[in-house]
């Protein structure tokens, strides 16, 4: 017997011995305000975020000591320099935007890695095109019917609770594809039987549900519908509440702050969660990204006061979790003529966590000279988004079978974590 | 002589079989009947079955309707698709849904992409280049302000369209074969409006390359779906380009012919690059299947012999458009362009090389031509009347077909020139598509839920929109699958925790009419009669909405909670304990709070005010028995 299906049956026992005879729901709605049973303790939990349409990685951790940056960027260059934007110096050659005001502390600890020059190896700037490679993993696949996360969750065993896989999205992204259970939910109040306007009439369609499908002969439905209550009995969302961010833990009010402010619920409530996944839009600058408080910047503030907010919510956890960002493709070196940048290749990534070996930004750009660029005009990329992704899952995850995770790759980790 | 004489009379014998058949298809009533009866259907299972697989479900009295009817007949009806619509055209006029009623070209110049409009912008100078004082809802603003000006229409409206065109049809065509087959045939090839260059054809592609063909033969289809923008885009094949051609060589002849020349070294074409998505795809998910007998070699080689094959420039304000204003399409064609209803073939980024696919031998020069042999080729291998065959047999019998029955299917499939029609004939003459396990094998997928919902219960859809919505919650976002396998055809893909309570909470909202813009009248579906209790609106509307099953056990199940005085106590009491703390946010939603009395709630007695009837239906429409079909 494997340790999750163990797990799973001591927790259905725990549920059997402690509701008797009285229907689960009702039980757990009596007993309210006492924390759940936990089950499922140390489990190691993978946060992505996923940034769309592709984040300008030479303005977020900006290589500013490189002289040929200024020259393409007359606009757009920043440095640590006072007159030229007040960036936060990392190591004498790259320095973080100062909206990553929040990331310096954390990059300070040692808890948070940075790498950089990273992408795909198919050259594809098409949006689209580079999302689609980046979630299923492979880049040269178009068909692969799964996203990597999905395959990720299949290597840890047979999942034991219906949490293991939450995307907080309204539609399961590409990552999540696959014959493994995984759930996409835009807000976790949705996950109870409802009936508008009449609450106790809700409960009874629940019972009635739930009899119902215990009752069906379709297996499937029967042991989903079993899964379904289970999970809805487990997350309550009357107690939802109770998992709130404790004051002074500000998460910004967006779309991706909001989606991990419910990622922080699920770890703190310990309901088995161990890949979670969310996003966060509008970093396809091609007009007027601005410096210090233009689009990027804003974006940038958004990006790392919600990751903070996150990273303070759960520090009773931050053993357990580790938090991988990813984006499609970088942009040009050069900016365009209306203040922006266009789609290039590489940019960089942040990964954050106790397991992480941080405090340093990872890469291996030669330089912007023009000879060094990517059909000279793109940062080239230098790390396989796959090495970097590889590190991550398989040293916090526990997983080591790159030839599903990764089919048709066999490069090697980037040494970006702390091998136990 | 004899010889002769026999196999003339065999080709009349098959003449006469193949006037007959048509005959008998458009006209009189089918004379062969289903195997249903000895397979142990009763004509009402039958025609239920058959409702199920074939519409998006029974509406009321259909079943009994379609028994009297004869099931064969209904059947040819369906697949002769001719049925007047004249309810869903008013209800489409009624809604706006006008942009069906475009061709391809105005639609592309009504409803131009962002970056079409942006460019266009740029070169009137409306937005001035370099602009960095422009903040982000002003520089929308001006764009908005510009879109007016010339006429053009948000891409997010075609796209919505695009949505409320199809529910509305799903839920009311009398044509309902042709609506399930199109939601087929549309997956099967799939393409995604997450493609922000693909989604100003996705309709167009529904409409011209998708409907058209949903019953013709197979090579008509992919042909079809391989020509058009939609595909072309999505997959990328519009962007894979060559420059081994004669055009090319002769530009370079010249150039070599130049004096001087040295002075003006020779420029390539600026694009150059095959891209094999496509032509992977088209073999894996479209034709032979990922095991369907074809190497590495034919994905490259037939990514070459589909260079060129692009997309002809139809917007009016692109460079593109007016870079071939010059030429006229009669001179675009006398040098070998192929020019039809937004496909453009281009000699000048074809690789003429001579290429081996899948064993065959292709000159050099073949052009245009040699793609059409190559996709007639795919069409016609025995993998892919296998491959058809086995998606067609997922999707209208079970997850898991008989072996049996496939084979039965792709022989007729290799016999009839990939004709679909009578696959589907072949497949429900089958003793094998009556076996009584296929009865409700299949799971309804979350917008098969949506739409017999509503046309079990006679809804009138005044949102259409608002199902959209729900069937994303369910988890079916439809027209925007990302990857090109599509939606997968089985029940577990559908079913999981967070959608199954999404279903229950669809059945609820829905019979309550708390879905925007769903009309109900629970009681005219039992001809205004009230049940004169809770058991009897649980059989009525039991048999209502799931009709010619067996539905005792369901309803005893859920009479006896009803019934629970006990259960009832405990609910009151639960939510007494629960009004001290955060009971009121067991639901998001703000009106509720004025809904929940903050006082003791009453213990309910048995003879207490029973459920009301839409609560009877949404735990009908939310309970397993009607996810499945």
């Amino acid at each position: 017997m494997n340790r999750r299906i163990f797990m799973r049956n001591g927790a259905l026992a725990l549920f059997a011995a402690g509701i008797g005879g009285v229907p689960n729901f009702i039980a757990k709605a009596a007993t309210a305000g006492n924390k759940f049973i936990k089950p499922f303790q140390k489990r190691k939990t993978l946060v992505c975020i996923f940034q769309r349409g592709a984040m300008d990685g030479l303005m977020a951790v900006s290589p500013y000591a490189d002289p040929n940056l200024k020259m393409m960027r007359p606009t757009l260059y920043m440095s640590p320099a006072k007159t030229e934007g007040s960036m936060i110096d990392l190591d004498g050659y790259f320095a973080l935007h100062p909206s990553l005001q929040a990331f310096a502390r954390l990059f300070q600890n040692k808890q948070l890695a940075i790498e950089h020059g990273v992408g795909s190896p198919n050259p594809t700037r098409s949006h689209f095109d580079a999302q689609d490679f980046m979630e299923s993993g492979t880049p040269f696949n178009k068909g692969t019917e799964s996203g990597w996360l999905n395959r990720a969750i299949g290597l840890m065993g047979k999942p034991a609770t219906p949490f293991s896989a939450v995307s907080i999205t309204s539609a399961l992204p590409r990552s999540f594809y696959g014959s493994n259970e995984a759930l996409a939910i835009s807000n976790l109040n949705d996950f109870a039987i409802q009936m508008r306007g009449n609450p106790l009439a809700g409960k009874v369609a629940a019972n009635s549900f739930e009899a119902l499908y215990d009752n069906t002969s379709s297996q499937l439905l029967q042991k989903t519908g079993k899964e379904s209550f289970e999970a809805m009995k487990m997350l309550n969302v009357n107690n939802l509440k109770q998992y709130a961010p404790k004051a002074g833990i500000v998460y910004p009010n967006s779309a991706l702050g909001n989606a991990l402010k419910q990622i922080a619920v699920l770890i703190k409530m310990d309901v088995g969660l161990e890949v979670a996944f969310a996003e966060s839009g509008g970093w396809d600058t091609h007009v007027n990204q601005g410096t210090i408080n233009g689009i990027l910047g804003r974006n940038l503030k958004d990006f790392s006061d919600s990751i903070a907010a996150f990273w303070e919510d759960i520090a009773a956890h931050q053993d357990e979790v580790t938090v991988m960002t990813m984006t499609e493709f970088g942009r040009t070196v050069h900016q365009n003529g209306t203040g922006g940048t266009d789609h290039g290749r590489a940019s960089c990534l942040f990964v954050l966590g106790n397991d992480v070996q941080g405090g340093k930004v990872y890469h291996q750009i030669k330089s912007l000279a023009k000879e060094d660029l990517e059909d000279q005009r793109d940062l080239p990329v230098s790390t396989d988004f796959r090495s970097v992704f590889s590190a991550v899952a398989n040293t916090h995850l526990n997983i080591h079978q790159n030839n599903i995770l990764f089919p048709d790759w066999n490069g090697n980790d980037i040494p970006i974590m702390r091998y136990s | 002589m004899w010889q002769k004489k026999i196999s003339r009379l065999l080709a009349f014998v098959g003449l006469m079989a193949v006037i007959h058949g048509f005959v008998y298809v458009h006209h009189t009533p089918p004379q062969k009947k289903f195997p249903y009866q000895e397979m142990g259907f009763t004509k009402e299972q039958a025609a239920t079955y058959l409702l199920n697989r074939f519409t998006f479900g029974p509406r009321p009295g259909e079943v009994d309707a379609v028994a009297k009817e004869g099931i064969e007949h209904w059947f040819y009806r369906q697949l002769a698709g001719n049925q007047l619509d004249t309810a869903v055209d008013n209800q489409l006029q009624h809604l706006y849904i006008d942009a069906s009623s475009l061709s391809l070209e105005e639609m592309v110049n009504t409803y131009p992409t962002n970056g079409e409009v942006v460019a266009l912008a740029r070169k009137m100078g409306v937005i001035e280049k370099g602009d960095t004082s422009i903040s982000k809802p002003a520089y929308r603003e001006k764009l908005k302000a510009f879109m007016q000006q010339q006429g053009f229409k948000p891409i997010a409206e075609l796209e919505k369209q695009l949505i409320v065109q199809k529910i509305i049809r799903a839920a009311y065509s009398n044509n309902q074969l042709q609506e399930v087959l199109t939601d087929f045939w549309f997956n099967h090839f799939n393409v995604s409006l997450t493609k922000p260059n693909c989604a100003p054809y996705v309709l167009a592609y529904e409409r011209d390359a998708i409907r058209p063909h949903i019953l013709d033969n197979f090579d008509a289809l992919l042909l079809a779906t391989a020509q058009h923008p939609a595909m072309l885009t999505y997959l990328d094949n519009a962007g894979s380009v060559s420059n081994n051609n004669s055009i090319e060589a002769k530009r370079l002849e010249r150039w070599a012919q130049t004096p001087n020349n040295n002075d003006k070294p020779f420029k390539k074409r600026a694009s150059e690059g095959l891209n094999e998505n496509y032509a992977r795809e088209v073999m894996e998910l479209h034709t032979m299947g990922v095991d369907g007998g074809y190497t590495q070699q034919d994905v490259t080689t037939l990514a070459k012999i589909l260079t060129g094959w692009a997309i002809y420039p139809m917007f009016k304000n692109g460079p593109a458009y007016q870079q071939l204003e010059k030429t006229t399409p009669e001179q675009l064609e006398k040098r070998g362009f192929v020019i039809q209803n937004g496909f453009f073939f281009r000699p000048n980024k074809h690789d003429d090389s001579p290429k081996t696919f899948l064993g065959q031998y292709f000159p050099a020069n073949g052009g245009y031509k040699e793609g059409i042999t190559a996709l007639e080729m795919l069409a016609h291998q025995p993998t892919t009347a296998k491959f058809i065959s086995t998606a067609l047999a997922k999707h209208f019998v079970s997850d898991t077909p008989s072996s049996a029955l496939i084979q039965q299917m792709t022989q007729t499939f290799l016999k009839t020139n990939g004709s679909i029609k009578s696959v589907l004939i072949t497949m429900v003459n089958s003793p094998e598509f009556w076996n009584p396990n296929n009865q409700i094998a299949k799971i309804k997928s979350p917008f098969e839920l949506a739409i017999s919902t509503i046309r079990a219960t006679n809804a009138q859809v005044n949102m259409p929109y608002q199902i959209f919505y729900w069937c994303n919650k369910m988890g079916q976002k439809f027209y925007y699958y990302q990857a090109p396998t599509g939606f997968p055809d089985r029940a577990d893909y559908w079913i999981n925790t967070g959608s199954l309570l999404s279903r229950m909470n669809f059945g609820l909202a829905f019979a309550s009419q708390k879905i925007p813009g769903i009309t109900l009248n629970l009681p005219a579906l039992n001809n205004n009669h009230e049940p004169e209790s809770v058991d009897a609106a649980l059989k009525i509307y039991s048999a209502i909405l799931l009709p010619a099953r067996d539905n005792t056990q369901n309803i005893q199940r859920i009479a006896a909670l009803i019934h629970d005085a006990d259960l009832n106590q405990k609910l009151a009491q639960a939510a007494n304990q629960h009004n001290n703390n955060n009971y009121n946010n067991y639901i998001s939603i703000p009106e509720m709070d004025t809904t929940v009395p903050t006082h003791t709630v009453q213990p309910l007695q048995t003879n207490n005010p029973p459920p009301s009837l839409s609560q009877v239906v949404g735990v009908i429409i939310g309970s397993p028995e009607f996810q499945r079909k």
